[in-house]
C-alpha cells in the first residue's frame, strides 16, 4: 500500500510544508495583528494602547519571575483569546441551530482557503528524500505554495466571493433584525464590489497575459512592479479589497453605529472569536494578493536572492520573509485607512461602487486591451495611460449630473412636511404650559397651508 | 408660539466640489499625511514619563502617574481644594475636634452623616460623636458639611482613590476618619 504512494512528488511534500508553516504562522499572527491594531489606533488617535498585559496571567511567581514586566503589552490578545474561551457559549432563542454553528466556519474557512495560491518563495530545488533504501521524495521543482495552481486568480475570485456566506448566514441565523441588516448589507456590497475587483484583476490578467500567480511575479520582475504600470488598478484594487474584507471605511456589515454590532452581535466567545479570525485572516490575505499583484510579490529590487532564478531552500526562506514583510506593510496602510477615511453611509458605498468604480475599471479594462492590441505595452506608456484615465475620469464626474445628496428626505405627515391641509403645532410646548398654567390652545396652533 | 417664518429661514446651498476634490484622492492622501504623523510621534510613550516631560499623549499612567503630578489645566487636579474623602479632625490633645452639633447631618444634602451624641468626658466641651459614620457611597462630595462645622472638626481630603469589596466597608467610622486625619494630614495641613 505504501510503496504505491510512494515517491510523494516534490510538489505534495513542499506544499505539505507550506500548508503547515502558513497556517500556523497565519493563525499566530492574527493574534499579533489584533494587537497591531489596537497599537494603531491608539497611537493615530494620541492614545497609548494596551501596554501592561505581559503573561504573568496574575500569578505571582510569574509576575517576580517577569519583575512586573508587561512585554508592552504583547499578552493582551492571548488574555483576550482566553476571556473568550471561558466566556458562555450563548445562542438566542429562535436562532436557526445549525446556520448558528456553521456560519463562524464559513466565514474562516473561505478566508483560509485563499492562502492555497500564494506562492510565498518561488520555485525550489528538491533533491530525492530516501529513507534507507525507499525513495520517499521524489526530487524535483516545486513551487513554495499548497499548490501549483495555473489558474491561481480565477481560484482567488471563486473563494473570495465565498467569504460572504458566513456574513450572511451568521446575520440570518442570529433571528435578530440588526443582525440581518447588517448581513444582508454586507452580501449586497460584497457582491457590488467583486464587480470591479474581478475587473481590475482582469486588466492585470491582461497586462501579465497568464492567471498563474507564479508568472506574474516572473512578469513583474521582468517588467517592473504593476503599481508602477498600473497605479489605477492598484487603486482600485485596494479598494475593492477594504471592502472585501468588511474594513472601514465599508463596514457595513458590522457598523456598530447604527446596527448594534451587525451579523455579529449575538455570537459570544468561540463563535465570534472565529468571526474575527475571519476578519483578520481576510485582511491578511487581501494584503497578500496585493503584495502579489502589484508589489512584486517576494521580489526585491537588487537582492539576487529574491529573483526567480534562485531556487536554493536560503532563496525560499528570504522570499518568504520579503513577502511577509510586504503584506504586514499592507495591513499596517489597511489599518490606518480606518483612522483617515471616516465611513461611509451605506448608500454611499453602493454609489461609489456602481457609479464609481465600475464604470471605471470597465474603462481601464478597455484600455488597457487598446494598449496591449497597438503593440504600446512598456510599462511607462501604461502608467501614461493609468494616469490620463484617472485626470479624464476626474473631470467626467465631475461633469456628469450631481443628484442632490444628503437632502433631508421629507417624511409626509411629519411637522417638516406636512399633509395638505394638516394643521402643525410646532413652538416650544413646554414654555406655553409653564406661562399660561394649561395645555396649550388655539394661539399656539399655526396652520402652514 | 410659532414655527419659524419662512423669511428667517436662510437657505444655504453647497459649494460644488472642483473635480480634485471630487475625486477624494487628494485629501485622503493629506489625511494619511495627518494620520501618519500622529502614529509615528506616540512612539516611546508607554513608559512611565518624567513628570512634567512634553509628550503628545495625554493618557495618564495611573498608579504610577496621578493627577495630583499634574496641574489642573494639564488634566491634573487642584490639591488645596479637592474634595474627596472626609476626615476627622484631632486637635492639639489628640482628641475628636468634634463637637456633635449636628450642623453636617443637617445640611447633608445626601443624608449620607449619621451622628449619635454623646455627654462629652473633656470638660471644655458639652457634647461629643459617640458614633459618627459617613456612607462614602451616598456622599455626593460637595463639600457642605466642611462648610457648616462650626469648629472646623470634618474636612474633605485630596485622597480620592479609596476603595472596600462590600457596601459595609464603603461606611465609614469614627476610627477610620480619625485614620483618615493621620494618613492625610502631611499632604493638606489643617
Amino acid at each position: 500500500m505504501l510503496d504505491k504512494l510512494l515517491p510523494i512528488p516534490a510538489q505534495v511534500f513542499v506544499g505539505a510544508i507550506v500548508v503547515v508553516a502558513v497556517v500556523h504562522i497565519l493563525l499566530g499572527c492574527v493574534t499579533l495583528l489584533i494587537y497591531m491594531e489596537r497599537k494603531v489606533s491608539a497611537y493615530a488617535q494620541d492614545r497609548i494602547g494596551p501596554n501592561r498585559t505581559g503573561f504573568d496571567f496574575g500569578l505571582p511567581f510569574l509576575k517576580a519571575l517577569f519583575r512586573n514586566f508587561g512585554f508592552w503589552g504583547l499578552g493582551q490578545s492571548l488574555a483576550d483569546g482566553l476571556k473568550l474561551i471561558l466566556k458562555e457559549d450563548y445562542r438566542p432563542r429562535g436562532a436557526d441551530k445549525y446556520l448558528f454553528t456553521l456560519a463562524p466556519m464559513a466565514a474562516v474557512i473561505p478566508a483560509l482557503i485563499v492562502w492555497a495560491v500564494i506562492p510565498w518563495g518561488g520555485y525550489v530545488n528538491v533533491g530525492d528524500i530516501t529513507i534507507g533504501n525507499t525513495l520517499v521524495v521524489q526530487g524535483g521543482r516545486a513551487l513554495v505554495a499548497a499548490a501549483d495552481l495555473n489558474v491561481g486568480f480565477i481560484y482567488l475570485l471563486a473563494v473570495a466571493s465565498l467569504g460572504v456566506y458566513g456574513v450572511t448566514l451568521g446575520g440570518w441565523a442570529s433571528n435578530n433584525k440588526f443582525s440581518f441588516l447588517g448581513g444582508l448589507r454586507c452580501s449586497a456590497s460584497m457582491i457590488s464590489y467583486e464587480v470591479p475587483m474581478g475587473l481590475c484583476l482582469l486588466s492585470i490578467v491582461l497586462v501579465s497575459g497568464s492567471v498563474s500567480p507564479q508568472t506574474l511575479i516572473e512578469q513583474q520582475v521582468a517588467n517592473g512592479w504593476h503599481v508602477l504600470a498600473m497605479p489605477l488598478a492598484a487603486l482600485l484594487f485596494f479598494t475593492c479589497s477594504l471592502a472585501e474584507s468588511n474594513r472601514a471605511p465599508f463596514d457595513n456589515a458590522e457598523c456598530e453605529q447604527e446596527l448594534v454590532g451587525g451579523f455579529h452581535t449575538e455570537f459570544s466567545s468561540m463563535r465570534f472569536a472565529l468571526f474575527m479570525l475571519g476578519e483578520y485572516v481576510h485582511v491578511a490575505a487581501g494584503s497578500a494578493f496585493i503584495v502579489l499583484l502589484f508589489f512584486g510579490g517576494y521580489h526585491l529590487p537588487f537582492v539576487a536572492l529574491t529573483e526567480p532564478s534562485a531556487v536554493g531552500p536560503l532563496a525560499a526562506f528570504v522570499k518568504f520573509n520579503v513577502f511577509f514583510v510586504k503584506a504586514a506593510l499592507v495591513v499596517l496602510l489597511i489599518m490606518m485607512v480606518r483612522w483617515t477615511i471616516p465611513r461611509l453611509r451605506y448608500d454611499q458605498v453602493m454609489k461609489l461602487c456602481w457609479n464609481a468604480l465600475i464604470p471605471l475599471s470597465i474603462a481601464l479594462v478597455v484600455a488597457t486591451s487598446i494598449m496591449l492590441f497597438i503593440g504600446w505595452d512598456m510599462w511607462w506608456a501604461l502608467t501614461a495611460m493609468n494616469v490620463a484615465l484617472g485626470g479624464a475620469a476626474m473631470f467626467i464626474f465631475h461633469a456628469m449630473p450631481h443628484p442632490p445628496v444628503n437632502r433631508r428626505i421629507p417624511l409626509a405627515g411629519s411637522r417638516f412636511s406636512p399633509l395638505p391641509g394638516e394643521v402643525v403645532r410646532t413652538g416650544a410646548v413646554g414654555v406655553a404650559r409653564t406661562e399660561s398654567g394649561v395645555a396649550m390652545g388655539a394661539s399656539g396652533t399655526v396652520s402652514l397651508h | 408660539m410659532t414655527a419659524i417664518p419662512e423669511s428667517q429661514i436662510l437657505r444655504i446651498s453647497r459649494k460644488r466640489l472642483d473635480p480634485l476634490e471630487n475625486a477624494y484622492v487628494p485629501a485622503i492622501i493629506k489625511g494619511f499625511g495627518t494620520t501618519f504623523r500622529h502614529l509615528f510621534t506616540s512612539f516611546g510613550q508607554s513608559k512611565i514619563p518624567v513628570i512634567g516631560a512634553s509628550k503628545t499623549s495625554m493618557t495618564m499612567q495611573y498608579p504610577e502617574e496621578r493627577k495630583e503630578h499634574k496641574r489642573p489645566e494639564q488634566g491634573g487636579m487642584q490639591v488645596s481644594n479637592f474634595r474627596a474623602v472626609h476626615r476627622l479632625n484631632k486637635d492639639d490633645a489628640g482628641r475628636v475636634k468634634c463637637v456633635a452639633c449636628m450642623m453636617c447631618p443637617t445640611i447633608c444634602p445626601a443624608n449620607c452623616i449619621h451622628i449619635e451624641a454623646a455627654e462629652s468626658p473633656w470638660d471644655d466641651r458639652e457634647k461629643y460623636p459617640a458614633k459618627f459614620e459617613i456612607d462614602e457611597l451616598r456622599c455626593i462630595y460637595c463639600g457642605m458639611c466642611e462648610e457648616a462645622c462650626p469648629v472646623d472638626a470634618i474636612e474633605l481630603t485630596p485622597q480620592y482613590d479609596i476603595v472596600g469589596r462590600t457596601r459595609q466597608e464603603m461606611i465609614f467610622d469614627k476610627n477610620k476618619l480619625l485614620e483618615i486625619y493621620d494618613a492625610t494630614i502631611d499632604r493638606k495641613p489643617m
